[in-house]
């Protein structure tokens, strides 16, 4: 069996009930497996790869004085190499941010909705994330309240002699016409002296009335994996409008399931992608319209250089009942190399009439005679290639709602 | 007095896939003269422009070219602009999503940076394109907008005007500058081309039709088809194409 499901003791493995969780979580794992190259949802992206190497879960953690630069105001929430650290940082009334743990054994709230969003019979890296459910944060936002500055959540990772695997699982509640802005900043720093692997759980429960704008950065070092499932639950009239950009690890899957499970509610889940080497970038959603008169619209840019791959696997579901729905979906990727890749799967399970739906799916080059006129002024070719690939990314990170977070990913993009 | 040769073609051939385009082409402009090249169409004007601009698809197979003494052919698009280079396109490039702001200023600190100059800042920058623009009807909600993206022709073409006067090359290819503008785009726009000329900046006029030269007037006239230059003279020449047309020229072939 693979080295990525170990037993370590974890805080409260005495309690009975919080052991069944984990041990269903090990068992469903156990039954799948990593996924092969034969499993339909990750048949472009080598999950092999993923799980070749011994991994090392740090069963202490260790302090670093390293700092996040964030050009935004904002409250900080920061894990360093998988463990949670406290920060200094006064939240406003009406927001509450508890380490996981603590949310699992003192707020029972939370089990309405922790590990019940996604089926781990499906999703075998959630399955061993809920082996481990320790490490993550419980954040609320109350009824009504709408927070001012955004909550970042960093990952931070400073990659040690070991190949180090780690486990992280937020849960993210808004009551009631609650509004927020999400940050999820996954970095590192040091020397890549050894791989890691950074395995995501997010469960977004939203509210009626509720808005949320999540933008997510994956800029984890080169060798790194990084595998993240976000379930969101949108109930009526809220809105999920999110933005993930990747340009970081070694293989990288960003996966969004969205569940519009009553009238009114809408998602937005944006993407880009930037990468070059021999990376393999995958972008995965699935957009599940449940009710009737839910909307979703989904725009995915990526930029492949080198020997690169990117993935997108895009499905809109309509269920029977979900009429005078709406759904759209458009993914765009840049090569700029001879032996870039791109594997596109679009998929819409439609089981309504009545119903409006779209899919499109293009790929083309940096154009020629763009660069020449660029060059033929005086600019460099390298100069001229970034200036392109700004332009091609400016519509899709030109959604991020907030400024200051807008104009950090356009750096970050870079 | 001795003139001072900046741009020196000699035997110019060059193919595009398997077709010869320029046969054999020889013209010297010294400082601060404008040439008018004229032809019928499909005598490889624009060939002859990319080959000097180092656009990509066009094959070199023989003869050679000198600016300011250097090697034209062996420097790459970019250096050539550095080098004093200009080329005003028949059909500028509409670039979305890139504000023309934003790319003239990478333009002015490119070519700042090759001769060691400081970067001019925002401020500096905008206070430059709004100066020279004015003389051109180019105002600053224009340079807001994508690069060259639902400008008219007239509009496109002044921006190409804009971007020499902020450039400063010291020579500059107009090819086929005046297609498609009305009578009051090409004052505008002719006015902005006089406006360079130094004594020392020099023109390789490209066009079809004698109506630019009354405003931009030659100091040389040569008859481009086939490749090469089969006639030369002073402005009369042009009136006199206008009359007769390029039949004769194209028979000779």
């Amino acid at each position: 069996m693979s080295s990525l499901l170990q037993k370590i003791p974890l805080i409260g493995k005495e309690i009975p009930w919080l052991n069944d969780v984990r041990q269903k979580g090990a068992e469903a794992f156990a039954k799948t497996g990593v996924p092969t190259a034969k499993t339909e949802a990750w048949k472009y992206t080598k999950p092999r790869e993923l799980c070749g190497d011994d991994f090392v879960i740090k069963q202490s953690k260790k302090d670093s004085d390293w700092k996040a630069d964030l050009p935004f105001e904002a409250y900080q929430i920061r894990f360093e190499n998988g463990y949670f650290c406290p920060q200094e940082s006064t939240l406003p009334q009406g927001v509450e941010v508890v380490p996981l743990i603590e949310a699992m054994l003192f707020h029972p709230e939370v089990w309405k909705h922790l590990c019940k969003m996604a089926d781990i019979n499906k999703y075998p890296f959630a399955a061993l994330n809920q082996s481990y459910l320790n490490e993550g944060v419980y954040i609320r936002i109350e009824k009504n309240v709408e927070l001012k500055k955004p909550l970042v959540i960093i990952s931070h990772t400073t990659p040690g002699e070991e190949n180090l695997f780690f486990n992280l699982h937020n849960l993210i509640v808004l009551e009631e016409n609650a509004a927020a802005t999400l940050v999820e900043y996954h970095t590192w720093s040091g020397e890549v002296k050894s791989r890691y692997f950074a395995n995501l759980v997010n469960e977004i429960y939203l509210s009626a009335g509720a808005h949320l704008e999540h933008i997510k950065v994956q800029a984890e070092a080169f060798k790194a994996n990084h595998v993240a499932l976000s379930v969101v639950a949108a109930n009526k009239d809220s809105e999920y409008k999110s933005f993930c950009l990747q340009r970081g690890a070694n293989i990288g899957r960003n996966e969004t399931l969205v569940k519009l499970q009553e009238s009114g509610a809408c998602a937005e889940v944006n993407a880009a992608y930037i990468m070059n080497g021999w990376a393999t970038l995958d972008t995965t959603t699935d957009i599940e319209h449940l009710s009737a008169q839910t909307t979703s619209h989904q725009l995915v840019k990526g930029v492949i250089g080198g020997d690169a791959k990117g993935v997108f696997q895009g499905k809109i579901h309509i269920a029977p009942n979900a009429v005078k729905t709406e759904g759209n979906q458009l993914h765009k990727a840049l090569l700029l190399s001879n032996t870039a890749e791109v594997d596109v799967k679009p998929e819409l399970e439609i089981f309504a009439d009545d119903v409006k739906c779209s899919h499109g799916a293009a790929s083309g080059e940096l154009d020629e005679d763009q660069l020449f006129y660029m060059r033929s002024r005086g600019i460099g070719l390298e100069e001229a290639r970034q200036i392109l690939i700004d332009a091609y990314l400016e519509d899709v990170i030109g959604k991020i709602k907030h400024e200051g977070i807008r104009n950090w990913v356009e750096k970050e993009a870079k | 007095m001795s003139k001072t040769p900046l741009l020196e073609i000699e035997d110019l051939c060059a193919r595009v896939e398997d077709k010869e385009i320029i046969k054999g082409f020889n013209l010297t402009i010294n400082e601060g003269e404008v040439h008018a090249l004229m032809g019928p169409n499909g005598a490889g004007k624009s060939t002859l422009s990319n080959v000097l601009c180092g656009k990509k698809g066009y094959e070199v197979t023989g003869g050679s070219v000198r600016f300011k003494g250097k090697d034209l052919l062996s420097m790459s698009p970019e250096d050539r602009a550095r080098e004093g280079i200009f080329l005003s396109m028949q059909y500028p490039v509409e670039i979305p999503g890139v504000p023309t702001s934003t790319f003239l200023k990478h333009a002015v600190n490119a070519i700042r940076k090759y001769h060691n100059l400081p970067e001019l800042d925002t401020m500096e920058f905008l206070k430059m394109v709004r100066e020279e623009g004015r003389k051109l009807g180019v105002d600053s909600e224009m340079i807001k907008r994508p690069l060259n993206v639902g400008f008219s022709g007239g509009e496109k073409k002044r921006l190409e005007i804009l971007q020499m006067s902020i450039l400063k090359p010291s020579f500059a290819i107009m090819d086929e500058v005046d297609s498609g503008l009305d009578i009051d785009a090409l004052k505008v726009v002719s006015e902005g081309v006089n406006a360079l000329r130094d004594g020392k900046f020099s023109m390789l006029v490209i066009t079809h039709y004698q109506r630019l030269l009354n405003y931009v007037v030659p100091d040389f006239v040569h008859v481009y088809a086939d490749g090469h230059i089969v006639k030369s003279g002073n402005k009369d020449l042009a009136l006199e194409l206008e009359e007769k047309g390029y039949a004769e020229f194209v028979k000779e072939k």
